[in-house]
């Protein structure tokens, strides 16, 4: 499949349809059409670039400076997740360079402190029964008074 | 290509068609007497004029514009693809508040309170206690995130750094309740993202 792909490309190419040879390229690149479809569905498009790194959650980062800044970083959310990808589930050391704050990787950024005591990332758990609800943290400073009436003979 | 091909030649039929017809339309009336913009030469028909506007307007017109259209499915999307691309943020960026730990793994916050005192909306409660080792503490550090106006006040008036507005804004919820942060919420953010703050922090330390 890979090499009738690569064919048509060069051949589109070879006639001038560069646009269409680029398709070609992007659909190859994919692992070829039933894999472009479903990517084309899970991820609302269809790019090429290099994979940069892989997160402890599994999702994929790439990039391809072809495409313009701003869309020339992307991630792949993990597979295991389908559907409910959502932006919070890039944890916080990817952040910054999805967000082009830097350009360091995260292995490579110098300035990005590991301390034992930093927490797993976790994505935006409203809606589900671990969601954050408000508490008071103190104790509180007026006692309720509950009666105690006698009981009647 | 083909589209802009099969456009290029649309439009030369059209300008062709319209040179002759619509020569003569346009004039401009200048203290009481008119003058034509544009050449005299061709005056067509009634007729004439009347087959080129239904051309012009319910054939031509509506194909180029059509093909015009067609040609933004084939062009690259200015838009970016939200979830999967993001966009640029400055390490300034004002998003979710946490309170920072020292690395020693000690809080920052000695509840002066002065995040309190500027907040312009109030949205800030502290209430603060000595700790068992004799050191002062909070024990209630409230912030209403429907009250917070993001100005950034209290990162600018904290002496030790604590409270900061931190680089997160994907912390939309489903109830209101879970919007009002207390401590235990705003540290964890804190050990969540110290990474990222401390990153921002740096990026932006030969300017503070």
């Amino acid at each position: 499949m890979e090499r009738v792909l690569l064919v048509y490309e060069k051949i589109l190419r070879k006639i001038g349809l560069e646009k269409f040879g680029n398709l070609i390229e992007i659909i190859r690149i994919n692992d070829g059409p039933v894999n472009s479809l479903k990517k084309l569905t899970y991820y609302d498009d269809l790019k090429k670039g290099t994979l940069v790194g892989t997160d402890e959650f599994g999702n994929r980062y790439y990039n391809n400076n072809y495409y313009f800044f701003g869309r020339n970083r992307w991630v792949e959310y993990a597979d295991h997740v389908g559907f409910n990808y959502d932006g919070s589930q890039v944890p916080p050391e990817w952040y910054g360079w999805l967000h082009y704050k830097t350009d360091y990787l995260p292995e490579n950024d110098p300035t990005r402190p590991n301390y034992p005591w930093v927490l797993k990332p976790s994505e935006n758990l409203t809606g589900t029964k671990a969601a954050y609800m408000c508490y008071s943290t103190t104790k509180p400073k007026i006692v309720v008074w509950t009666p105690q009436s006698k009981q009647k003979a | 290509m083909t589209t802009s091909l099969l456009m290029s030649k649309t439009r030369g039929i059209f300008k062709l068609r319209s040179s002759i017809s619509f020569g003569y339309m346009y004039s401009v009336r200048q203290g009481g007497t008119y003058y034509f913009v544009k050449s005299y030469n061709a005056v067509p028909s009634p007729k004439e004029l009347q087959d080129d506007l239904v051309r012009s307007f319910f054939f031509f017109d509506i194909i180029r514009g059509g093909l015009s259209s067609l040609s933004y499915l084939f062009r690259e999307p200015v838009t970016i693809n939200y979830p999967f691309e993001k966009g640029p943020l400055s390490p300034r960026f004002r998003g979710e508040h946490a309170l920072r730990r020292y690395p020693s793994g000690e809080e920052r916050c000695i509840a002066c309170k002065l995040c309190e005192a500027i907040c312009p909306a109030q949205a800030i409660t502290i209430e603060a206690e000595e700790r068992a080792d004799g050191s002062r503490r909070t024990t209630r550090y409230d912030i209403d995130m429907t009250k917070c106006i993001y100005c950034g006040f209290c990162q600018e008036a904290c002496p030790v750094d604590a409270i900061v507005e931190g680089p997160n804004f994907e912390y939309s919820t489903e109830n209101r309740e879970e919007l009002l942060y207390n401590k235990e919420k705003l540290l964890n953010n804190g050990d969540k993202w110290e990474p990222e703050i401390a990153a921002n922090i740096h990026a932006d330390h030969l300017y503070r």
